[in-house]
């Protein structure tokens, strides 16, 4: 399947895309207590494209970004990054290709032992031997793509929640990846932060000429800035296209998801035994 | 009495598999451990880390022990007119025994919960994940140098912490109590050996890397939750105190 991606209300005007950076084809992966997250998932990430995959809670969307990064492997069915099988790889060459990446994770994962500064130079002093000054030079220079030049000093406990998934964001584009990969970014934020990390994800994008993965389920905003977005359920992929296409989509699934709507196909209960039979029946717990 | 069979064999299998899996571990940190040497400054941290933040707690343990010792020998040794001989039965007791198991059981208290439960934090809040992500082995950033950090600092304050149970002796034996300060001294030198010397610090070194590697391995393998965190620590302390005294008794055994 191939992303459709396509101009839409409040987003940037798709590029031409010549390749896709990740392709999964019909994969198929099953959690170690034996629970089916996917079952034949075909999704295609577009280059220099802003992707949003969406759905419910539960549908496996975490996972599928550990699917991507190679910190787990499909049961069945192919994950190609950057043109390469991630089943095939070495770990080094999987850590070659992770150099490439950069994710930011739902509560930034900043390490906590190291300041604002020195936890952005971490990937530098990890992976090169770049002189002092140049790293210094490189670390103000993210820090202030995200707005926080001034906070280099400050530990990570003094950060609240937005300013700490900003500077994992520098961190993450500390080593100039080709893709961006962001975990829940607007989770748990205020509405100013949530529109300072929308603004960023897009101008990163265009600016650094990079590929953006959002998962996430805040369809308003990302509405807002995504290229293409897929929505998953139940083990795949139910409707894909640009967001305005996703509005008008048939499917009573996408309908609820989009519209924020309690009750549908993705039940407001979990399921369980009649409900007056185990209340008048029921013998303790 | 089959449901007592069958959970004893599934106790006797889990057991087995932990066992497995921690020398898997131990055999990850070895290989690795090569590499981690040539990063002194990260070893420097930890070796700040477990062993001289651990000095502190050593160091009062060390000398109250010292002064116990000093008591229960006195009060002994005068019931057979040999209080003299007081110096080289504390020596020997807190070289032999009392200096690497009870360096080692608080070692397991400080430093040993410390390790598990700040590697476990950095399970939860996914800084292990990230490093990976970020093509950086969490085993040899981070796994290693706190593991090497305990296996350095290890006998190092096991010899502390007989040293100053030493002074401590001497304090109360022969200051407090008036035991002869010549033949205390005299005697000490004259029954104590290099071999004796050596067995505190090989004790001390192998409860190094047992506890150390408990730590490590309890931490890093958390559950990602704030129980996960807990439970780690409880089972770094408790499982460190058995292997520690199991161990005691097999090198005493090899080296009596």
């Amino acid at each position: 399947m191939n992303t459709q991606t396509g101009p839409d209300a409040g987003a940037q005007p798709a590029r031409a895309c010549d390749a896709d950076i990740a392709v999964l084809r019909d994969v198929h992966y099953a959690a170690d207590s034996g629970k089916t997250v996917f079952r034949g998932l075909d999704i295609a990430i577009a280059r220099g494209a802003v992707t949003a995959i969406m759905g419910p809670s539960g549908t496996g969307k975490t996972t599928l970004l550990r699917l991507i990064t190679g910190q787990i492997l499909a049961d069945r069915g192919e994950v190609i990054v950057n043109g390469k099988n991630l089943a095939t790889l070495t770990r080094k060459e999987i850590y070659a290709l992770r150099r490439r990446m950069g994710m930011l994770f739902q509560n930034g994962a900043l390490l906590t032992d190291l300041d604002v500064f020195e936890n952005v130079a971490f990937p530098l002093r990890e992976h090169t031997r770049l002189p002092e000054r140049l790293i210094r030079t490189i670390v103000l220079t993210k820090l202030h793509a995200v707005g926080l030049r001034g906070a280099a000093r400050l530990s990570p406990q003094e950060l609240s929640g937005g300013m700490a998934r900003r500077v994992a964001l520098a961190r993450a584009i500390a080593l100039d990846p080709d893709l961006l990969i962001y975990d829940e970014p607007f989770a748990g934020l205020d509405p100013i932060s949530m529109g300072v990390v929308m603004r960023l994800i897009r101008s990163l994008n265009d600016a650094l000429g990079i590929t953006s993965i959002v998962v996430t389920h805040d369809v308003r905003e990302i509405s807002q800035i995504a290229d293409a977005s897929y929505i998953l359920s139940e083990g795949e992929v139910v409707a894909s296209g640009t967001p305005g296409q996703l509005k008008e989509h048939p499917s009573p699934v996408v309908h609820q998801f989009m519209d924020g709507l309690a009750d549908g196909p993705v039940e407001f209960h979990y399921p369980a035994s009649d409900y007056h039979e185990e209340l008048l029946n029921g013998q303790g717990r | 009495m089959k449901d007592v069979f069958f959970e004893l064999v599934d106790s006797l299998r889990a057991f087995l598999e932990t066992v497995g899996q921690m020398t898997r571990f131990f055999g990850q940190l070895l290989l690795l451990t090569p590499r981690t040497l040539l990063r002194g400054g990260l070893l420097l941290e930890q070796i700040d880390n477990t062993g001289a933040r651990s000095l502190v707690i050593i160091m009062t343990c060390g000398l109250f022990v010292g002064m116990v010792l000093g008591l229960q020998g006195y009060d002994l040794l005068q019931r057979f007119g040999s209080e003299e001989s007081l110096g080289m039965a504390a020596a020997l007791g807190l070289l032999k025994e009392l200096g690497p198991v009870v360096t080692a059981l608080l070692f397991a208290g400080r430093a040993g919960t410390a390790l598990a439960s700040e590697l476990g934090l950095m399970r939860a809040t996914d800084q292990l994940a990230a490093m990976d992500i970020m093509a950086v082995d969490p085993m040899r950033r981070v796994v290693v140098p706190r593991f090497l950090g305990g296996v350095i600092t290890m006998p190092l304050l096991t010899g502390i912490f007989i040293a100053i149970g030493l002074f401590g002796v001497q304090l109360v034996g022969v200051e407090f109590l008036g035991v002869d300060k010549g033949s205390f001294w005299s005697q000490m030198r004259g029954t104590v050996e290099l071999g004796d010397v050596w067995e505190g610090l090989i004790k001390g070194s192998v409860f190094g890397v047992a506890c150390s590697l408990i730590a490590v391995y309890e931490g890093y393998n958390a559950i990602p939750t704030a129980e996960g965190v807990g439970r780690a620590t409880t089972r770094t302390v408790v499982i460190s105190a058995v292997v520690t005294l199991i161990l005691d008794y097999i090198l005493t055994a090899f080296m009596l």
